[in-house]
């Protein structure tokens, strides 16, 4: 899964701006989405659109190419989470560079769909007379369900999303030069851009040296992929204008009054649960802990590429503050549960050092299918709950009980119609892969 | 009557003492490879004598079995047993307690032991895997450890029994310390295979274990083959140093009671451990067809996923943990030994002082255990007055009476101190006054564990059987005691307890 970044300046002087370097900071906010590469691409005064790629988190890119990161005004950036991730570039009919999020219908694979999908939009820019126009065809007539930004060789950024909309993504500016698109605000906080709302679904935002003109958006609101909510997006975004913090609270007190549990405190699994671990104590009257202290930098552990580099960032994330779970019985409050390794590994740290009951609450219902997406959600086969019903799956990671919250609970408590919030990784029958 | 000892440690020394305060008044006759100077004045002052000679060669004690015109025989360490001594009295016409050759092969090899667990699925079991090389054990693990998760914590040990030496614990539990690990892992396997080559009376030269944690106690039986009898719980500390620190030692001190439990064994466990040790007793015998006559033991630990569980199994009383049963035994030990050969157990009950906490120091001399050959030599002076003035009992280990009167280290365990008292503090205590008693008088260092029968150390202790506790309650309530079922991403559910009984019974004959 990718964090994409756009930025463009407009107006006099606008050559002056260093579009890249506004780009470093807006991808940094956007690490947690993914650590395993970075892509950029830029166009200055002299038209021409460079771009540069390489593995690794956003720090380690912009620090290992120092002299070489592409020059200009306007650019787009990505990070992501899969290590052979990067920009198309598409050199003709109509030259572009395209960053995307999720996954268009256009090949099983999902580089494959991003690069078709690439390549008619270069046909379609180069029949079509009127760029905003063609590309709205375009998302209405390919399916899937992706946010996107694109750099053109004429300095025109494009940001859309198509009718489903599954992915986010959100528009900012500042002054009278400066407009941005971002996966989440986030992004935009830490360039310094102020929000002005989301890419709706079915629309497209664009930027020319003219103007900044959009279609018409989907009349529906589309299908927001509820897992954003639940683990991917970052606590300070806002997410389809929700606040991802304030829905992470909803989440816990909903949990804490689906799901009670008899202990004497809660704890949180840092980072993603411990808003929820908060909102399930607010609700419950638990006093909460802080139960773990992380060494070394952030990671997110699902979403690392390896069985022993997941094992090593969940080690390293977790280390149990003993005094505060020692002799107590404790509620462990998680986002979700993937391959079961973590869970397993936490609950039995806990008991080994001390905790007497584990009462695990899980803040999402249980996965089962991986994301026709491109989420990081492993094949169904090594999705735990797909294997173990709840009681086995309490055995299997030694939890005195454990209870998911059920997909009307998390509905309810992210506060979006049902028909608006896609939750098919929690849904039996969708892929297997 | 008249009674020969095999041996000639503490643990001995013990027997020896114990057979020295029997109504009975025998006679003490002795073999031991060492002059063993407590052994030596118990034999003396009891009508008898104490001889040096090869403990594990047939002829020797024989020829002296004879000579002496002795009723029984007491074998004490495991080596005669295993060197088939009991055999060749039996077939002397001369009562020997102690196991056969055969009986003895549940300590002997460690691996034929966990074998004959699995195949009468008794309680108390660990996951293993043997090898014959250690290429065989680097392949497996390496090809395994992802489907069978518990290959990334395991002990390695010499499958044989090699002295109460050779065993490294490796918890590969943080995966970002893996490749440190298997470095370490896969040198150790290679200088087991080079020591274990020596040993030609055993197929299997390397076993692997599932590693399990928790606190270790000891339980030590008297068995004629068709009853066993418990003695109260020992707990025996391994390690060299303070706080359970430092190399592998073949028991540095060791602590008992009050009572047949220890103050963190529940009578719930020691029941279930007694019940184990019942269950190997009858294995072994139904297996072999042999009776066995002697003493038997397990050293024990509580573990996750199995509450009681055998870590390995003694073919003999423990030493030093012998020393401690001794102490609190208040029946007559010749009408246990007696019994035994006569196979009436049944009809005995066996009494304890159940008031007491006994504690048991080793001291040893520098240099133990890993440079045996610089310990070994140096000349001891005790003051035994004033160990018996601060209520202190002696016993000594590894030294050499010379003829010259002056005893000298003989490289390994030198002595052992023991004390009781209402709780274990005191009893230590009293140890620790007397200590200065022994020394060495050419300068050479001794050391010993003045944490044993510690407040500090008894608190460990318990901390970690209440953790160990709650996990394998946790499992009985869930049914899931005994089990190892594992999920696997992409294989789905693993029991590697099913993979294991594949292996053992082969291809053709699946379990």
């Amino acid at each position: 899964m990718p964090g994409l970044v756009g930025f463009y300046a407009f107006g006099e002087g606008r050559e002056n701006w260093d579009a890249p370097h506004f780009i470093h900071y807006g991808l940094s906010a956007l690490q947690g989405r993914g650590q395993e590469s970075v892509s950029l691409a830029a166009i200055g005064p002299a038209g021409t659109l460079h771009t540069l790629g390489g593995k690794g988190g956003v720090e380690e890119f912009f620090r290992n190419n120092k002299t070489s990161i592409p020059k200009g005004f306007i650019g787009i950036g990505q990070t992501s989470s899969y290590t052979d991730d990067h920009l198309v570039h598409v050199k003709a009919p109509y030259e572009l560079v395209l960053a995307l999020d999720g996954k268009t219908d256009l090949h099983e694979e999902r580089g494959e769909a991003s690069k078709l999908f690439a390549r008619q939009l270069s046909q379609l820019l180069h029949s079509e007379k009127e760029p905003l126009k063609a590309t709205s065809m375009l998302i209405n007539k390919i399916g899937g369900g992706y946010s996107f930004v694109a750099l053109t060789h004429k300095q025109e950024l494009i940001s859309g999303r198509n009718p489903q909309g599954v992915k986010p993504l959100e528009t900012g500016s500042v002054g009278f030069d400066i407009a941005a698109a971002a996966s989440e605000t986030c992004a935009l906080d830490v360039m310094g851009i102020d929000h002005t709302g989301p890419v709706e679904t079915g629309e497209v935002i664009m930027f020319t040296p003219e103007d900044i003109r959009g279609n018409a958006p989907a009349a529906d609101a589309g299908n927001f992929c509820s897992y954003e909510y639940v683990y991917l997006a970052r606590l300070d975004s806002k997410v389809n204008n929700l606040p991802v913090a304030r829905v992470r609270n909803s989440i816990g007190r909903e949990l804490a009054k689906a799901h009670p549990a008899k202990a004497d405190v809660a704890v949180g699994v840092p980072e993603t649960a411990l808003p929820i671990a908060n909102g399930y104590c607010q609700e419950s009257g638990l006093p909460q802990e802080l139960g773990f202290v992380r060494t070394g930098e952030n990671i997110r552990a699902a979403l690392e590429p390896t069985q022993r580099e997941r094992l090593v960032g969940v080690q390293l994330k977790l280390n149990p503050v003993k005094s505060a779970i020692e002799g107590k019985d404790v509620v462990l409050v998680d986002d979700s549960v993937v391959r079961g390794n973590t869970l397993r590994n936490t609950v039995l740290n806990l008991k080994r050092n001390g905790a007497h009951q584990v009462h695990v609450r899980i803040g999402s219902p249980s996965l089962v299918s991986p994301c026709p997406y491109g989420v990081e959600i492993p094949p169904r086969d090594e999705l735990i709950s797909s294997g173990l019903d709840e009681r086995e799956l309490a055995d299997h990671v030694g939890a005195d009980s454990i209870s998911f919250m059920t997909v009307e609970e998390l509905q309810h408590a992210i506060g979006l119609p049902r028909q608006n919030l896609c939750m098919r990784c929690f849904e039996n029958g969708g892929a297997t892969r | 009557m008249r009674i020969m000892g095999v041996g000639g440690g503490a643990r001995e020394h013990a027997i020896a003492w114990k057979l020295s305060l029997s109504d009975h008044k025998p006679e003490i006759f002795w073999i031991a490879e060492n002059r063993n100077p407590g052994i030596h004045k118990i034999c003396k002052d009891n009508q008898g004598e104490l001889r040096i000679g090869r403990t594990t060669d047939p002829k020797t004690i024989v020829r002296s079995a004879r000579g002496w015109g002795v009723d029984m025989v007491v074998v004490g360490p495991e080596e005669p047993g295993f060197h088939g001594i009991p055999d060749v009295l039996e077939k002397e016409g001369i009562q020997c307690i102690g196991a056969s050759r055969e009986l003895s092969i549940i300590e002997r090899s460690k691996a034929d032991f966990r074998r004959l667990q699995w195949e009468n699925n008794l309680p108390g079991k660990l996951l293993f895997r043997t090898f014959k090389n250690a290429r065989e054990a680097s392949d497996y693990i390496r090809k395994n450890i992802d489907t069978q998760p518990w290959l990334q914590n395991i002990v390695i040990k010499p499958a044989r029994q090699s002295g109460g030496k050779g065993v490294k614990l490796i918890e590969d539990r943080l995966a970002y310390l893996h490749d440190d690990k298997e470095c370490f892992k896969e040198a150790y396997f290679d200088s087991l295979q080079t020591n274990m080559a020596t040993y030609s009376d055993i197929e299997d030269k390397i076993l692997v274990e599932e590693k399990a944690w928790g606190p270790e106690y000891s339980l030590q039986c008297f068995t004629d083959g068709k009853t066993v009898l418990g003695t109260p719980l020992v707990q025996d500390n391994k390690s060299a140093h303070e706080f359970d620190s430092g190399p592998e030692t073949g028991g540095m001190g060791s602590i008992s009671g009050p009572d047949l439990a220890l103050p963190f064994i529940t009578r719930d466990e020691y029941d279930r451990s007694l019940k184990i040790v019942e269950g190997i007793v009858e294995a072994i015998q139904k297996k072999t067809g042999k009776p066995y006559r002697g003493m038997v033991g397990g050293q024990m630990m509580l573990t996750e996923n199995e509450g009681p569980t055998i870590i390995e199994m003694y073919s003999r009383l423990g030493d030093p943990e012998a020393l401690n049963i001794l102490a609190m035994l208040k029946t007559d030990i010749i009408d246990i030994l007696q019994a035994i050969v006569e196979r009436r157990l049944s009809k005995l009950k066996l009494e304890f002082a159940n008031e007491d906490a006994v504690v048991v120091k080793v001291v040893s001399p520098n240099g133990y255990p890993e440079k045996k050959e610089k310990a070994k030599g140096h000349p001891v002076q005790v003051f035994e007055t004033n160990i018996k003035r601060n209520g202190c009992y002696l016993f000594w280990g590894s030294a050499d009476l010379q003829d010259n009167g002056q005893v000298v280290t003989g490289g390994s365990r030198l002595l052992a101190l023991m004390a009781m008292d209402h709780t274990f503090p005191p009893a230590s205590a009293r140890i620790e006054k007397t200590m200065s008693s022994a020394q060495l008088t050419d300068g050479w260092g001794l050391y010993h564990r003045s944490d044993i029968g510690s407040e500090q150390l008894l608190a460990k202790r318990r901390d970690s059987a209440e953790r160990v506790r709650r996990l394998y309650q946790y499992r009985e309530e869930h049914g899931s005691l005994g089990r190892r079922m594992e999920w696997i991403p992409r294989v789905g559910r693993v029991d590697p307890s099913q993979l294991l009984l594949k292996e053992m019974h082969g291809p053709e004959r699946p379990s």
